[in-house]
């Protein structure tokens, strides 16, 4: 172990800057590797021609603003993870590299109210399917995200509010799916990885604090403070769906009366519908709304203020550069975006420097599935498994292993 | 979608084999973008009206509508004609060829001059694979190299030809792996997207469940209750027993 402050283990702390931000970014060129990680550019042209030595990092010539770049990624034999996302009537898995790069991706519809230990075993039988499909056995496999639609606590990765995921109650998740795949598991709730994800690689790449909000059949934030996603004590941060908004309103699943899910869930938009255009999905609400169907758009828009109220209260209190509006709901735009803009304009705290950025997601209804990737890559330690087969590392430092917690 | 008028309506359809009862004043209706799954124990009737619609069987009384007239379905070529297409657990398809080749199978296009227009048959299939988000590399390949899910695939894409807008599809999922079972899903949910109305015929709950707007329950030939998707396991399934009332 190096004395701290001493030039090897300076070098070290360099070489762990390095890794970590090619880790978040999945590719970065060199010049830009001076601006993440704050070294010279000499310093990490050595690191990065020392970690190529090493087999962890590959360069290949690029492109960037015209002119001929260096894009550092890590090697990509380094491995894969896989990502899964359970909504309440999708199930979404895909297996990507430590670039955040999506090589392979499936969607299996789900039946309403469906059953955990169904959903999971499809899960698992999924991700071996993919990875089967793209030519890689499962040793390569380092790990899986997997996120739900009901709040999360990371310590247990069970769903930590009971009643809200029927029949998700005390299931052990991460068990289940590791005692099927034998690689470790990560379990997050699906707004906080879509906050991960569109922090990482997606519109709020910039900025240190940024709210996420997902509007879909349930609504749900992120919350991203000083790049770090906030999750709370029991992984309820952030849950704005039970937020309440209706004193004299409907009990909530979750047991309190006039939750904003009672007011905007999918049961709740779905229901002023009947009368006027029948048996509908969300699905149809949004392509409709779309298309230009007004009571679509007004089902939609009313939906936006109501949300829009109150990511204003949640904005206030946090005061983040940008909010990101992700989720089905937000594929109509700004039927969708225009309301809660309103909301966030009226609100004078929020505007004091410069206005509040409120953008769709970047990377649209893939974020959450980007974000289990994300988590499942910033959960495992890359080394030590690329250590497995490229033999002794005598080089490469106890401070690179730490990675991200 | 309701309050309009159905694509296709059965009315008190009955259809006996002998002393067998297949199908007694059967009811169903199928609206434009709506996937109506049929469910029901072994020998409920499900293929049997599966067949009546598909012009396979004449049945012996009852009505059948299409956009609220009264037609007569008589062969499977008179309901081709009237825009049922219909895809059977055998799917029929021919391995030793490709997948055009079986896309317009029996129904090939030719050139002015009588010759098969290869060229423009290959690019409509191709539209159509893309149209379902069909994962196939090559249009080109012999149906014998091609997976379960992805021979269903090309069995639903045949179905398209000629702009139908009633698809019937009769054990689609059966014994395909999961990753096969979400493809021929989405699939389905892309059926309903294009506007037309799909009958879905299964064992499988789950699948049924997962993609149906509405299912209705056979029992011994009788209808024996409708529900919506969002409606339990449970009460599907004690209809389809006859554990309940089927009026749950």
């Amino acid at each position: 172990m190096p004395v701290a402050g001493s030039q090897s283990s300076l070098r070290e702390a360099n070489r762990a800057k390095i890794v970590d931000a090619v880790k978040e970014h999945g590719g970065l060129t060199q010049v830009e590797l001076t601006g993440a990680t704050g070294l010279s550019p000499a310093t990490v042209s050595t690191i990065v021609k020392e970690l190529v030595g090493a087999g962890f990092v590959e360069v290949r010539n690029t492109v960037r603003s015209g002119r001929r770049a260096q894009l550092v990624t890590l090697a990509h034999r380094v491995g894969l993870v896989a990502g899964v996302v359970v909504g309440h009537r999708h199930l979404r898995v895909a297996v990507a590299d430590v670039t955040h790069e999506v090589i392979a991706e499936q969607t299996l519809p789900l039946p309403a109210d469906h059953r955990s230990d169904t959903s999971l075993d499809r899960a698992a039988l999924l991700v071996v399917d993919l990875l089967e499909r793209v030519g890689v056995g499962m040793d390569e496999l380092l790990a899986i995200g997997i996120g739900l639609p009901a709040p999360v606590d990371s310590s247990t990765g069970q769903v930590s509010v009971r009643g809200i995921l029927r029949g998700w109650d005390g299931v052990p998740v991460a068990q289940v799916l590791e005692k099927r795949l034998a690689r470790p598991v990560f379990v997050d709730n699906d707004a906080n990885l879509g906050a991960l994800a569109e922090s990482t690689v997606g519109a709020a790449r910039p900025y240190h604090h940024a709210i996420y909000v997902r509007a879909s059949h349930g609504v749900g934030s992120g919350i991203v403070l000083s790049g770090r996603v906030h999750r709370g004590l029991g992984g309820t941060a952030g849950e704005i769906g039970h937020v309440q908004v209706d004193p004299a309103g409907r009990i909530c699943v979750c047991g309190s009366r006039g939750c904003l899910d009672t007011v905007v869930g999918g049961a709740a938009l779905l229901e002023p519908l009947r009368t006027s255009h029948g048996n509908v999905t969300l699905r149809d609400v949004v392509a409709l709304a779309a298309d230009g169907d007004p009571g679509c758009r007004q089902i939609v828009a009313d939906a936006g203020a109501a949300i829009g109220s109150v990511v204003a209260g949640l904005a206030t209190a946090l005061n983040p550069e940008c909010v990101v509006v992700g989720g089905e709901l937000a594929e109509t735009g700004d039927i969708l975006l225009g309301p809660i803009r309103d909301a966030l304009r009226r609100r004078s705290l929020l505007n004091q420097l410069t206005p509040l950025e409120i953008v769709p997601a970047a990377l649209g209804q893939q974020a959450e599935l980007v974000g289990a990737i994300v988590l499942a890559l910033q959960s495992t330690d890359v080394f030590e498994t690329a250590d497995d087969g490229l033999g002794p590392m005598p080089e490469l430092p106890a401070a690179m292993q730490k990675g991200t917690p | 979608m309701t309050g309009r008028t159905p694509l296709l309506a059965l009315r008190q359809i009955s259809k006996y084999f002998g002393a067998v009862e297949a199908l007694v004043g059967v009811d169903l209706e199928v609206h434009a973008h709506e996937v109506v799954a049929l469910v029901g124990d072994n020998a409920a009737g499900k293929s049997t009206l599966a067949k009546v619609v598909a012009g396979a069987l004449t049945p012996d009384s009852g009505l059948i509508e299409i956009d609220g007239q009264p037609v007569s379905i008589s062969s499977p070529s008179a309901a081709n004609r009237l825009g049922i297409a219909s895809v059977f657990q055998d799917l029929a398809v021919c391995e030793n060829l490709d997948v055009t080749a079986n896309v317009f199978l029996g129904q090939e296009l030719r050139t002015t001059a009588g010759m098969l227009a290869d060229g423009r048959m290959e690019s409509e299939t191709r539209r159509l694979l893309r149209h379902l988000t069909v994962r196939i590399p090559s249009v080109r390949t012999p149906l014998r190299h091609l997976s379960g899910g992805q021979r269903q695939a090309v069995a639903i894409a045949r179905t398209l030809i000629g702009n139908p807008r009633i698809v019937v599809l009769d054990e689609p999922t059966a014994a395909l792996s999961v990753a096969q079972t979400a493809e021929v899903l989405t699939h389905i949910e892309r059926l309903r997207d294009l506007g037309l109305g799909v009958i879905l015929i299964s064992h499988n709950l789950n699948d049924v469940r997962a993609v149906s707007d509405r299912i209705e329950v056979l029992r011994h030939g009788r209808n024996n209750g409708s529900f919506p998707a969002t409606a339990s396991h449970e009460s599907i399934l004690a209809a389809i027993t006859g554990a309940g009332s089927g009026l749950l």
